[in-house]
């Protein structure tokens, strides 16, 4: 019993070590937000000036602009691509599924950078200007496999009975569709759509390589201000930035639970695939 | 009669249903996620390859292709090669340390029930969520020479006072490990779960202490985790910009960010777009070995 205890004490202590890994030094960066003593050496009293500072800066205003407009194209996009993906998979013949399967991995397990500087290429050879539609695209390419990863999931959940009791009780297949299939589905579009958005807001790689010079996004502005010195103002737009993440993930597990949220389903969900 | 027959028009019209989609339905649909796949991925990474055989003109900047090997040999080069070792060997490390920790972390999360499980979950799954930039650039402030990691170290001795540990291969490690975590912890955790209570019920009926059940039962049984886990870390990891770009300080640099600068710098694009394909073909190699395991990765995205 004794070595029962102990085990379980290492895994916890493991655990909560974990835990301070994760949370410290984003709990550091939130209280320095706060912080007046712009030296960032000790606590000089709390203060919203830095909050204040980064509202009334066009550049990073600018920027988040910038990056919402790109997330946001880039989440209408990876959904409508991951929902159609999904949908043709199921219809095609077994070795068009398996293709499309293969090039949805192959887009997530390839590192960022090939696929961006392989973009860059096809751009530059093409006479596109780098941009903002550049950008999109490059930050499509990897959320969109993303966004078809959990829709496939969901959708194999789901499909199968519902659509067959449908077809059986006379509706047609576009009926079917709306009326079935995309209720069902609806959880998976709202948490695909999320993942899209943030991890296009947040990216770095593809926004450097494809926005030429013109276009800046939020992420590549602070990095940016991190290479000259550790400032206030970024700890405030860390902060601002957390804050929307804090919101989606909320989101995400108002819309269905926790394990989606994580990309983790649990065995449960796994034993009703029909595949 | 009458009924038999509108049973049976009923089910020929749903097997007409279920039928009429795959001859063209399927295909139309298809369409627009095949075109963009083409045009965006399979092009650009043949445009790629093609570019590695290339050479660029000095005074004009213009790239002739040709089957030039000169890029590939400049692989072999000091700076490129050591910035290809230098990655792999970081990767190695924190996919192991990822791993190492990943494991009692998930253990420790399974074991949990109910609502503190739920909670666990969520604290591993947020900083997933949240950016990359911000996650590392927090660990500049923790690590410079007046932050709260060097105070620590100082104060038990391992550092000496003031004491700047940034932009060190260390700090990068540190970002890495603490980045990619989650994406350890959770195809593990996953993995426990489906492990039937009943071989947990049975390995204690045969009198196998906790410990034993660990190493002997839940360790093998996680195994599939721990493949996807070690995918889902390695990869990304191998071709990391943005951690060595902020915790390096651009002294310490990996494969990444060569690339960068072979690009967007003033290197040399068909050198860059060489290192890109070495490190395409290196992935690829690595997914072929573990790739009856990949349909892992389904279930834990």
């Amino acid at each position: 019993m004794s070595s029962v205890r102990k085990r379980h004490s290492f895994s916890t202590a493991v655990l909560a070590a974990v835990l301070v890994l994760f949370y410290a030094p984003i709990l550091v960066v939130a209280v320095n937000a706060l912080n007046q003593d712009d030296t960032l050496n000790s606590w000089g009293g709390g203060t919203l000036r830095w909050f204040r500072q980064i509202l009334a800066d066009g550049r990073v205003r600018g920027d988040f602009g910038t990056s919402a407009l790109i997330a946001a194209a880039t989440t209408i996009l990876s959904v409508a691509i991951a929902l159609t993906t999904v949908l043709a998979a199921r219809r095609l013949p077994h070795g068009g599924r398996t293709a499309f399967n293969m090039i949805t991995y192959a887009r997530l397990m390839l590192p960022e950078v090939v696929t961006a500087v392989g973009l860059f290429l096809l751009f530059r050879r093409f006479g596109i200007e780098m941009g903002l539609v550049p950008v999109i695209i490059g930050h499509t390419l990897f959320c969109s496999a993303y966004a078809t990863v959990v829709v496939q999931a969901r959708y194999a959940a789901v499909s199968g009975r519902f659509s067959e009791a449908a077809a059986d009780l006379g509706a047609g297949p576009w009926r079917t569709f709306r009326r079935v299939t995309l209720p069902l589905l609806a959880p998976a579009l709202v948490v695909a759509g999320l993942l899209s958005f943030t991890f296009s807001f947040d990216d770095v790689v593809s926004s450097v390589f494809l926005s030429g010079s013109s276009v800046e996004t939020l992420p590549m502005l602070m990095m940016g201000m991190i290479r000259q010195r550790v400032t206030p103002e970024v700890n405030a737009i860390a902060v601002a930035v957390m804050t929307i993440t804090f919101v989606v993930v909320a989101l995400v597990v108002a819309a269905t639970n926790v394990r989606a949220a994580g990309g983790v389903r649990s065995s449960r969900d796994g034993a009703t695939d029909d595949e | 009669m009458a009924n038999l027959m509108k049973t049976a028009q009923t089910k020929a019209k749903a097997a007409a249903v279920r039928r009429l989609p795959p001859r063209w339905g399927g295909w139309l649909l298809a369409v627009p996620p095949m075109l963009f796949t083409l045009l965006f991925f399979l092009a650009p990474l043949v445009l790629l390859m093609i570019y590695s055989f290339g050479k660029i003109d000095i005074l004009t900047f213009e790239i002739k292709f040709g089957w030039n090997l000169g890029n590939w040999a400049a692989l072999g080069n000091g700076v490129y090669l050591s910035g290809l070792i230098r990655s792999l060997v970081l990767t190695l490390v924190s996919t192991v340390l990822c791993a190492v920790i990943g494991f009692p972390t998930a253990l420790a999360i399974s074991r949990a029930s109910g609502r503190i499980q739920t909670v666990l979950l969520l604290a591993i799954i947020v900083p997933y969520w949240i950016s990359f930039v911000v996650r590392n650039y927090a660990w500049l402030t923790l690590l410079g020479p007046r932050g709260l990691v060097t105070r620590l170290l100082t104060a038990v001795h391992l550092t000496g006072p003031g004491q700047d540990l940034r932009y060190t291969t260390g700090a990068i490690l540190v970002g890495m490990v603490s980045s990619y975590l989650p994406l350890m912890i959770l195809p593990i955790f996953v993995a426990m779960e489906r492990i039937d209570p009943a071989v947990l019920d049975a390995a204690a009926d045969l009198g196998l202490t906790a410990l034993a059940t660990v190493r002997r039962v839940i360790l093998p049984l996680s195994m599939p985790g721990f493949i996807a886990g070690i995918l889902l870390v390695g990869i990304p990891a191998t071709g990391e910009y943005t951690i060595p770009s902020i915790l390096g300080g651009g002294k310490t640099l990996m494969v990444g960010n060569i690339i960068h600068d072979q690009f967007l710098g003033v290197g040399d694009i068909p050198v860059g777009s060489a290192i890109a394909t070495a490190l395409m073909g290196l992935m690829l190699v690595l997914l072929l070995a573990t790739r009856r395991r990949v349909r892992q990765l389904e279930d834990v995205l």
